[in-house]
């Protein structure tokens, strides 16, 4: 195992890695901009290098420097966590260039998955049903525009690097297309470092499915069952849960072997999941690969008692995964929500400012609850940088019971100093589409169109 | 053999001058306390991942370095590392004013809705959104504010004793400027 590792990324992950590598007693380095140097946070590493000042793209952006923090700490790992640097090829191939162990799959795997573009062309090319739109990326605002009249309207730009909804953009006519475009380019450079598009059908409704892999060197791979994540907003994930209410034992095996199918036919390692819209008549449809750990893994973590971070650890570090696809048993119901420094009254706006007060109740039942943050009472939360300030799962034997947990927790968290999506979680959980499990990415269960 | 150059950070405390490195990586080739560091001149290296980078001190500074020793060479240093602290060199004219642009007082300024960094253009290569003696009444975009990877844009509101109709007299936060809330990001003038 190694015995040095260097966490390329802030916040919540940092944290969470920080926490996999103390479990394995390999020593965590931190890295940190000028305005998250001296953060509570970093508590946690055992050395921290600061990569340059606030804004991502001259710090945690910085390949350069960022393998030349692993390189001076004497790190042979780097955990790139997710967002950030975590999905970029030849980020993962100059550590690969500098004799450094990248916790993610080989550069050539993440070439054609973690771009939009060749995934779907792979997939096309393994069978598996994938959504009609621009066959590669887009050149120009024309080829948009021809590519949307094929495949009717209304049509979704995505970003190529992207994820977390930036650089995506719903449109229904060419005029708004064209307007759309640019935007989207726009935020997509400054969000991913590159302005690269694509454009597919937008299926209206429908939900969002997602099945977990995890792959060893030695083409081994398991699936860990699906997460369902159809409550969003703006593409942006707010509740995540396992197993999905609409997914049957017969369905769940069937996508978690297409998605074992799809891992290995690339010769996928590590930690990875495969996205699929279920549309509203049942057809399961491939959308994208993320090539890293997710924002949501925790969830299913709790149901399946594995714990990610350290399987990613232990096949980096060449070790064969401990278990056979016969060994993953599920165990109840986890659902997360995700605490978000956004003002749910106010169209979501960020909400920077300093936590006077940040607490939330473990000791509710009947299940468990578990929190992931980096943040304590006293803290301020960036304005640079995601506005994700803390997970919060529960875990019990039942959906109802997991919903009853949640609800439970978050009635007596105590959030103060900034606006959180907290009210929004609660009026979500107690709605009657949520409960029934009858929703889908069109709107929010529970949450009035108007305030979206 | 010519050197990539990167220029040194520097920080005013008292009457020191703090120098500090601009990136990460391997420092060495110091200047031994004792040494004169000036405006232009090369104070020492930076290796990063191989590429080696001539540190040169920035306009305006003049001192000789007080501190602190550097005990080995390829100091492995990050953003913002301290490598000397300067004190006044013997007859030097005392630190110039900062020329930063200062706001005209009185003068009507329109600022910041929040802490993010200020764009003028709506896109790469396009047009600045507002610019110097463009007319702008209430609803004008004037450009973007990024706040957490998010882009909203910044239109004009005469609210605060604004005019309806203001000249753009200056652009006071330059293009991907971070800025505080309530920062001055334009001088206006009545039109």
């Amino acid at each position: 195992m190694f015995r040095r590792l260097l966490i390329a990324n802030r916040g919540e992950v940092a944290v969470r890695v920080a926490r996999a590598c103390r479990d394995l007693e390999i020593s965590p380095i931190g890295v940190a901009s000028e305005s998250d140097f001296g953060a509570r946070w970093l508590d946690c590493m055992d050395e921290v290098v600061c990569l340059g000042p606030s804004a991502s793209r001259e710090s945690y952006l910085r390949m350069d420097r960022v393998v030349q923090a692993a390189l001076q700490t004497h790190c042979a790992a780097l955990h790139p966590g997710w967002g950030f640097l975590s999905e970029n090829p030849r980020f993962a191939a100059l550590c690969e260039q500098h004799g450094i162990t990248f916790v993610g799959p080989p550069s050539s795997a993440m070439e054609v998955m973690g771009r939009k573009a060749p995934a779907k062309a792979a997939m096309r090319a393994a069978g598996v049903p994938v959504i009609p739109g621009s066959i590669g990326l887009l050149t120009s605002v024309e080829e948009a525009v021809v590519c949307a009249r094929e495949a009717g309207y209304p049509v979704i730009l995505k970003a190529d690097a992207g994820g977390g909804g930036r650089g995506m953009r719903k449109c229904f006519d060419e005029a708004q297309l064209r307007t759309a475009f640019v935007q989207a380019a726009a935020e997509a450079e400054a969000a991913f470092g590159s302005g690269a598009l694509y454009l597919e059908k937008y299926l209206e409704g429908g939900r969002h499915i997602e099945v977990q892999v995890m792959a060893d060197r030695f083409g081994n791979c398991i699936h860990v069952g699906e997460r369902e994540c159809s409550v969003q907003r703006n593409h942006q994930k707010l509740v995540e849960e396992s197993p999905s209410p609409v997914i049957d034992a017969a369905t769940r095996a069937r996508i978690g072997e297409i998605a074992v199918r799809a891992a290995k036919s690339i010769g996928y390692v590590g930690a990875g999941t495969i996205e699929f819209l279920r549309a509203d008549d049942g057809a399961i449809y491939f959308m994208e690969m993320n090539t890293r750990l997710q924002v949501e893994h925790g969830v299913s973590e709790l149901v399946s008692g594995l714990d990610l971070v350290k399987l990613q650890l232990h096949v980096a570090a060449n070790g064969r995964l401990p278990l056979a696809q016969e060994g993953v048993k599920f165990s109840g119901s986890a659902i997360e929500v995700r605490i978000n420094a956004e003002d749910p009254s106010n169209g979501f706006r960020p909400a920077p400012g300093t936590l006077a007060a940040f607490d939330f109740p473990r000791d509710v039942g009947p299940g468990t609850i578990r929190v992931d943050t980096h943040m304590q009472a006293g803290d301020a939360v960036s304005p640079y940088y995601d506005s994700l300030i803390a997970k919060v799962i529960a875990h019990a034997p039942t959906r109802e019971a997991a919903i009853e947990t949640l609800l439970a927790c978050l009635r007596r968290a105590r959030i103060e100093g900034v606006a959180t999506t907290l009210p929004l979680h609660l009026v979500v959980l107690d709605s009657r589409e949520f409960r029934s499990g009858t929703y889908d990415t069109r709107s929010i269960p529970g949450w009035p169109a108007a305030n979206r | 053999m010519t050197r990539e150059i990167l220029t040194l950070r520097v920080r005013r405390e008292g009457e020191h001058v703090l120098v500090e490195a601009p990136s990460v990586g391997h420092f060495t080739e110091s200047v031994a306390p004792g040494g004169a560091l000036l405006a232009g001149a090369k104070a020492g290296v930076l290796i990063t991942l191989g590429r080696a980078f001539d540190l040169v001190v920035p306009e305006g500074v003049a001192g000789v370095v007080d501190g602190p020793v550097h005990e080995r060479v390829h100091a492995p240093v990050g953003y913002g590392t301290l490598l000397y602290r300067l004190r006044p060199l013997e007859g030097a004219s005392a630190a110039q004013a900062s020329a930063a642009a200062q706001e005209s007082k009185g003068a009507p300024t329109f600022r910041s809705p929040s802490a993010g960094r200020f764009w003028h253009r709506a896109a790469p290569g396009e047009p600045a959104l507002a610019k110097a003696g463009d007319v702008i009444e209430a609803g004008k975009p004037l450009g973007l504010i990024e706040v957490m990877k998010t882009f909203t844009l910044v239109t004009y509101q005469p609210t605060g004793g604004l005019p309806a109709r203001a000249r753009i007299v200056r652009v006071l936060a330059s293009d991907g400027a971070e800025v505080a809330e309530k920062a001055p990001l334009f001088e206006l003038e009545p039109a």
